[in-house]
């Protein structure tokens, strides 16, 4: 029996290892940076398309593809039109990685952009081995400070400011706002966690109560149970939560139920309302009277032109679906995108791009209401929140009705108030 | 030639695959690695189902053990790669021997339930424990390809050489233990584990026994997956993964080890595939997202439908039948 196995295995095996491996060999790279022609640039994406953390992250592909097709429609950069090849890597850094390749080494992109998640991030980054080939990657959709530093990862762009920066500017606001109350804090013990703890610390921010919960663990109903009875022993008055959309979802219908008030603070991570809708409509009003934190532009503020442009843009190409802020978050990337690959110049290749966004990057147009870090020792995007409170809706409406903007860095800066006034928006959002 | 000498034709088949990696791009080096990978992971699952009759749904909990085991070994003590997969090995294995203790204990549902709570609950262990990294998780870096290799030697051509390596010596060990005096107690215990007792057979120290093996070459995997991904982090590990490499064993068929090749480039090239077709055909983007699940599920009801035991089996069953005619 086994003999007749044994032939079976090694004829199967090779048959399909051979059928497997040359299925579709491909032609041999041109001299020039692969994914740019005289007409054309390809760039690639890998997003939780699937799975359990797509909900609001799934719409930021179809939102940089809204933009790039209004700027192709517009005649392209430097005479180039944009295609953006989207992959679903199930928010599994194994997938990630096995999708990153696809568009490395399949669809030849010339440049990744908006890879999602710090674990994804960092294994497509190793393993693909980014830095070693010159590959860009641009604007990473990530607050792991990690991303900015140019000594790691010399190809990589993040667009979000830091996790510690923005624990740096919600402690000064705790401080000035409730200078008295009993402050509580939840986090999530990992490295998100752990910079939002440096940054409180940095800011001379002490809890009365802290919580951490395992990532995951929010998910179990016990969990959120258990820290509104914390709270509520505790009696907090003030409970901030530096966490993901899941677990500010489990914390505020947790507290609905136990009947406990008290005022939450929540990081820009985990206050989207999208993403709590996915869960339970029903859960959004619960975030009203909230503070929340935020750079770009509100998506319900109709007075901004970049939101109106984009609301105007998005609205046609994707009809069905709610402009949001995952939406500002994709076509801000892609509008930050087309600037980059614009000042990179006609002759475009990979070095000319990173080069482009070091050297120039700091004055890009952008919809933030914060200014841009890009230099050549750092790679940051956003460098600061503006504080709002949400409405019933779940939209985040700024403090005093106007944008107030605290900047600061990853590392012992202070945090002040910007006098950063954001530049006009280009011409029908064109970038010239 | 395999039937009187395995060993030659083992080695002919690594041969074959070394040609065959310096002649196709790099993309599929990577999926033949990934493959490799596969074929160990699903042997494990062979192994202890088809021949010891135990079903684990957490095989995806050994592999990180054997991952993450593979980064400490490389990070803290700078361990040299061949030695970090023997750690990954053994760290899965000894894993596994406790596992197996307590699933001796139990079968049917019942060892379903507790691996696959254990495919739940391992992989966030790591999150409470800053020398594992938390979510982000550690780098697993094995190095630059030997000099020797050539300047153009890619990376990923090294990987599938240590991957398709590690396969071809875990499959060959693989067979000759299943040839053994263990493989067919294993069998035995599957049949019918009354009988195997009466016959002599410790049911429940050959149990264990399949268990540690199935670990330690699920570590082994384990450790080659987080070779490839260049990290380890407890995402690379979810429960997804120990559901299709399930669903790999069923489409190799889990009596035998002749068909494990199938499942692992089914796992491969389905996504690809869709994705080929899929890019020809202007269709929606949620088609294309989920197409690659429903051909997997397809693929599996068919084969549990029509060919129960795997298509190698399947072969072998109607060649007998018609010998006997």
């Amino acid at each position: 029996m086994i003999r007749i196995n044994r032939r079976k295995l090694a004829l199967t095996s090779a048959v399909l290892a051979v059928a497997a491996m040359t299925a579709s060999s491909l032609p041999a790279q041109a001299a020039s940076d692969p994914g740019v022609t005289a007409s054309s640039i390809k760039l690639g994406i890998t997003v939780p398309m699937t799975g359990i953390a797509s909900p609001g992250y799934n719409k930021i592909p179809g939102a940089m593809k809204a933009y790039f097709d209004y700027v192709n429609a517009n005649g392209g950069v430097n005479g180039r039109k944009i295609t953006l090849v989207i992959k679903d890597d199930q928010y599994i850094p194994t997938t990630a990685v096995a999708k990153a390749n696809e568009l490395i080494l399949k669809d030849k992109v010339f440049a990744l952009v908006g890879t999602l998640g710090t674990a994804s991030t960092k294994a497509i980054s190793a393993s693909t081995q980014l830095a070693k080939r010159g590959i860009p990657s641009l604007f990473v959709n990530t607050g792991f400070s990690g991303f900015a530093d140019p000594k790691g990862y010399p190809t990589t762009f993040s667009i979000l400011p830091s996790y510690q920066m923005e624990a740096k500017i919600m402690g000064k606001f705790l401080k000035e706002k409730y200078p008295d109350k009993k402050l509580a804090l939840i986090y999530q013990d990992d490295d998100f966690g752990r910079d939002a703890l440096a940054g409180f610390k940095q800011a001379g921010v002490t809890f009365g109560t802290y919580i951490p919960y395992a990532s995951g663990s929010q998910a179990l109903p016990a969990t959120g149970a258990g820290w509104i009875s914390k709270l509520k022993a505790s009696g907090a008055e003030v409970t901030v939560l530096f966490g993901v959309t899941s677990a500010s979802t489990a914390a505020l219908a947790n507290a609905y139920a136990a009947q406990f008030k008290t005022q939450w603070v929540l990081g820009s991570v985990g206050g989207d309302a999208t993403t709590i809708a996915a869960t339970n409509k029903a859960y959004v009003p619960l975030l009203y009277g909230a503070k929340g934190f935020s750079f770009a532009p509100a998506p319900t503020d109709a007075t901004d032109e970049y939101i109106k442009l984009f609301q105007s843009i998005y609205s046609a190409a994707q009809p069905t679906q709610t402009f949001d802020n995952n939406v500002v978050a994709g076509m801000s990337n892609a509008f930050l995108a087309v600037q980059a690959l614009k000042a990179a110049g006609a002759d475009l290749t990979r070095d000319g791009l990173i080069k482009a966004v070091e050297t120039k990057g700091a004055t890009f147009a952008s919809p933030f209401l914060t200014p841009l870090g890009y230099s050549a020792t750092s790679h940051v995007g956003a460098t600061g929140y503006w504080i709002g409170t949400y409405d019933p809706t779940g939209a985040l409406k700024p403090d005093g009705g106007k944008y107030t903007v605290y900047t600061t860095d990853s590392g012992n800066g202070p945090v002040v108030e910007s006098t950063y006034k954001r530049p006009a928006m280009p011409a029908k959002g064109l970038p010239n | 030639m395999l039937k009187k000498h395995p060993l030659a034709g083992f080695s002919l088949f690594g041969i074959i695959l070394f040609i065959l990696s310096n002649r196709v791009d790099e993309l599929r080096v990577f999926q033949g690695a990934t493959v490799a990978i596969y074929v160990i992971a699903i042997a494990s699952i062979i192994l202890l189902t088809g021949y010891s009759g135990q079903v684990s749904l957490g095989q995806g909990a050994l592999l990180a053990i054997g991952g993450y085991a593979a980064a400490l070994a490389r990070n803290h003590w700078g361990a040299p790669v061949w030695l970090t997969f023997c750690i990954a090995v053994l760290a899965a294995a000894l894993g596994g021997y406790l596992l197996g203790i307590a699933a001796a204990r139990l079968s049917g549902p019942y060892l379903a339930g507790t691996t696959l709570a254990l495919a739940i609950g391992l992989p966030s262990i790591a999150n409470q424990f800053s020398i594992f990294g938390g979510e982000q998780g550690l780098l697993f870096d094995i190095g630059a390809p030997p000099a020797s290799l050539g300047e153009n030697f890619s990376q990923y051509k090294w990987y599938f050489w240590i991957a398709a390596l590690a396969a071809l010596i875990a499959i060959y060990w693989l067979r000759n233990v299943m040839n053994s005096r263990y493989g067919r107690s294993w069998k035995a215990v599957r049949g019918n584990d009354v009988a195997a007792e009466l016959a002599g057979i410790n049911v429940g120290r050959n149990k264990v026994l399949a268990f540690t093996i199935s670990a330690g070459l699920a570590g082994l995997a384990g450790a080659l997956l987080a070779m490839t991904i260049s990290t380890v982090s407890p995402g690379a590990f979810p429960l997804a993964l120990s559901f299709s490499l399930a669903t790999g064993a069923v489409l190799s068929g889990v009596t035998t080890l002749g068909g494990v090749m199938i499942g692992a480039v089914t796992l491969v090239a389905i996504p690809e595939i869709v994705d080929t077709v899929v890019s020809r055909f202007e269709s929606s983007e949620s088609v294309a997202n989920n197409l690659p699940g429903l051909l997997v599920s397809t693929l599996l009801i068919l084969t549990v439908l029509f060919v129960p035991n795997g298509p190698v089996e399947q072969l072998r069953t109607r060649r007998e039948h018609r010998a006997k005619k």
